[in-house]
């Protein structure tokens, strides 16, 4: 089989494998942790169309995260709104913050989005604990109910697995959408070189905002979904720490590629708990692993942009590619 | 360092902290404090050094956003690294010199604050030699302002990247010494004073030493107003309205002259 027809190929075969997984895995835990890969994985899509497309760093994607999570769960508890207009809300409330943080950094060339995102991250981590009556607090906010489609209750493990990972099919076929035509273009140009980009023609500040607040919007709605599943949102989760997780996914898939950070997600994902991929795994293995996580993601990004900047997916292409030729 | 390279070190912060965390880990070993604090400053611009050579050197084309990757996962490392040796725990450092608060124009001053005052008129006016007057200075800043062109006339443009990691790293290091018998130190301080100090250093002026010493001067009044008159939990959340607002109002920052790198 060639490698062309491999690539055509591919997604099809992703794709039915990820629908069917839910009948293939019987251990609720595995299911669950598969869940949140994919909730990780809709993360990643819009990181990866912002570091790999359009060249700028987020180190803040937690926060927005956060901020989706918080405005699902206040939204349904508090308010009592539909599930699916809280959803919006906390894809739109992320976005709006993702507007207001990019409007500044991108109007300048260079890297100040990162440091600006840093910043962000540590403001809000600071926020979702001190805003006790919006957020709970320290102690979180729980009681959040699981997701309802109209008149359909999401609650089985398998359900909310289809869910997520519907959602992320979806944003898949958006961002797909967006880099296989002309804004997509534009931002590879941009990735190239800024100043050729803007002799062609192209809003540079404005695409790049866009594409910000599209990856911001994201997380909100990754967070709308992480509240659902787990019903409980504790600002704990979203640190600098879940964001370099994020990025380290992005980078570690590769540039230019959609796929790849994918499959990087699914995979970091899996690695953060080892207790549900290798049953029977020794308690302190585990747990060994789990405390050197960070370390393995820093050195990871070192390893990556040093050795191979185009990531998984670069080293996926160079491959098939010279597979073809020989 | 950000004059070296033109990208934004993120492990910088770090460095500030394993200069705080390095110099209580020697007096924990049982050294006087002033030799444990040169031996914090040189394994901190060793390690800055090291670092360099290792994960930026590589990097062919010296790529800015691989750059700023880099340095991230180096910060990731660096953290965790002082995580797993020292632990989880603050640990605090003596000060300099003991004695009681001295007594100035009705305000009681801390001795240590006294020395972080001298400690930074010492680095910035040895920077400022260090570039206007030395050979090796002008090297520099050579090599910021245009790589090739410095390599023309002679100078090794690659030493002089690591060099101004070292000495960022061990700039960050003496900061970090002087901070902590002030505010107890911990693995995970770097970051958020990474935030800060660029902070500061966008708010005077990017690669002016001088200027960054100003705007960490006018963030720090403002960060105190803050916590002062309005809520200590905002304190925290000054750095970062500051750092939007000039990126928004005056990216050259205050005292900066050119409209350089402005789109």
């Amino acid at each position: 089989m060639g490698a062309r027809t491999l690539r055509t190929l591919a997604p099809t075969v992703a794709v039915v494998v990820v629908a069917i997984l839910p009948l293939l895995v019987t251990d609720r835990y595995l299911l669950k942790v598969l869940t949140f890969a994919g909730i990780n994985a809709l993360v990643v899509v819009g990181l990866a169309l912002l570091f790999g497309h359009a060249g700028q760093v987020s180190l803040g994607h937690a926060a927005f995260v956060g901020i989706g999570a918080y405005v699902c769960a206040y939204c349904t508890v508090r308010l009592e709104w539909p599930w699916v207009l809280a959803f919006a809300a906390a894809g739109a409330v992320a976005g709006l913050g993702g507007l207001l943080l990019a409007l500044p950094s991108l109007r300048l060339r260079g890297h100040y989005l990162a440091m600006a995102t840093l910043g962000f991250g540590q403001l809000m981590t600071l926020a979702f604990v001190e805003a006790e009556p919006l957020t709970g607090g320290v102690d979180g906010f729980g009681g959040i109910p699981f997701p309802t489609l109209g008149p359909i209750q999401v609650e089985e493990a398998a359900s909310l697995y289809w869910l997520v990972w519907i959602a992320v099919g979806v944003a898949l076929l958006v961002t797909f959408n967006v880099t296989s035509t002309r804004p997509g273009r534009a931002m590879r140009a941009l990735h190239g070189s800024e100043l050729g980009a803007q002799a062609s023609g192209i809003d540079v500040v404005g695409l790049k905002v866009r594409t910000f607040v599209m990856s911001a919007l994201l997380a909100g709605l990754a967070g709308a979904l992480y509240a659902s599943v787990v019903g409980f949102v504790s600002p704990s989760v979203f640190t600098l720490a879940a964001s370099v997780t994020l990025l380290a996914m992005t980078v570690i898939g590769g540039t230019g590629s959609l796929a790849g950070p994918l499959v990087a997600a699914v995979l970091l994902t899996l690695l953060q708990y080892p207790d549900a991929v290798a049953k029977g795994l020794p308690s302190e293995t585990a747990q060994t692993l789990q405390s050197y996580q960070e370390d393995i993601y820093g050195l990871a990004i070192i390893l990556v942009v040093v050795l191979a900047p185009r990531g998984l997916a670069g080293v996926w292409r160079r491959r098939s590619n010279g597979g073809e030729a020989s | 360092m950000f004059a070296a390279t033109g990208a934004i070190n993120f492990a910088q912060g770090e460095f500030f902290m394993l200069g705080g965390m390095l110099g209580a880990f020697f007096t924990g070993l049982g050294l006087p404090l002033p030799i444990a604090a040169v031996a914090a400053i040189a394994a901190t611009a060793a390690i800055g050094a090291v670092f360099e050579l290792l994960a930026v050197r590589p990097i062919k084309g010296g790529d800015p956003l691989r750059i700023i990757m880099v340095t991230i996962g180096g910060a990731v490392v660096l953290r965790q690294m002082a995580l797993h040796l020292f632990g989880p725990d603050e640990r605090a450092l003596g000060a300099f010199t003991q004695g009681a608060s001295l007594k100035a124009l009705g305000a009681a001053v801390e001795r240590q604050t006294i020395w972080i005052w001298a400690l930074t008129t010492v680095a910035v006016i040895a920077l400022a030699l260090l570039y206007r007057k030395t050979m090796f200075g002008r090297a520099m800043r050579a090599t910021a302002l245009r790589r090739d062109a410095a390599r023309l006339v002679g100078v090794s443009t690659s030493t002089m990247v690591t060099a101004s990691f070292a000495l960022a790293a061990a700039l960050g290091a003496v900061a970090g010494l002087a901070v902590a018998p002030l505010t107890q130190t911990s693995f995970h301080v770097g970051a958020s004073m990474g935030v800060k100090g660029f902070a500061a250093a966008i708010l005077g002026g990017l690669g002016n030493p001088v200027a960054a010493v100003g705007g960490g001067l006018i963030l720090g009044l403002l960060e105190s107003l803050t916590a002062g008159y309005v809520d200590p939990i905002y304190k925290d959340a000054v750095a970062l309205v500051v750092l939007l607002v000039v990126l928004f109002v005056r990216p050259q920052g205050l005292l900066g002259g050119s409209g350089r790198m402005k789109v």
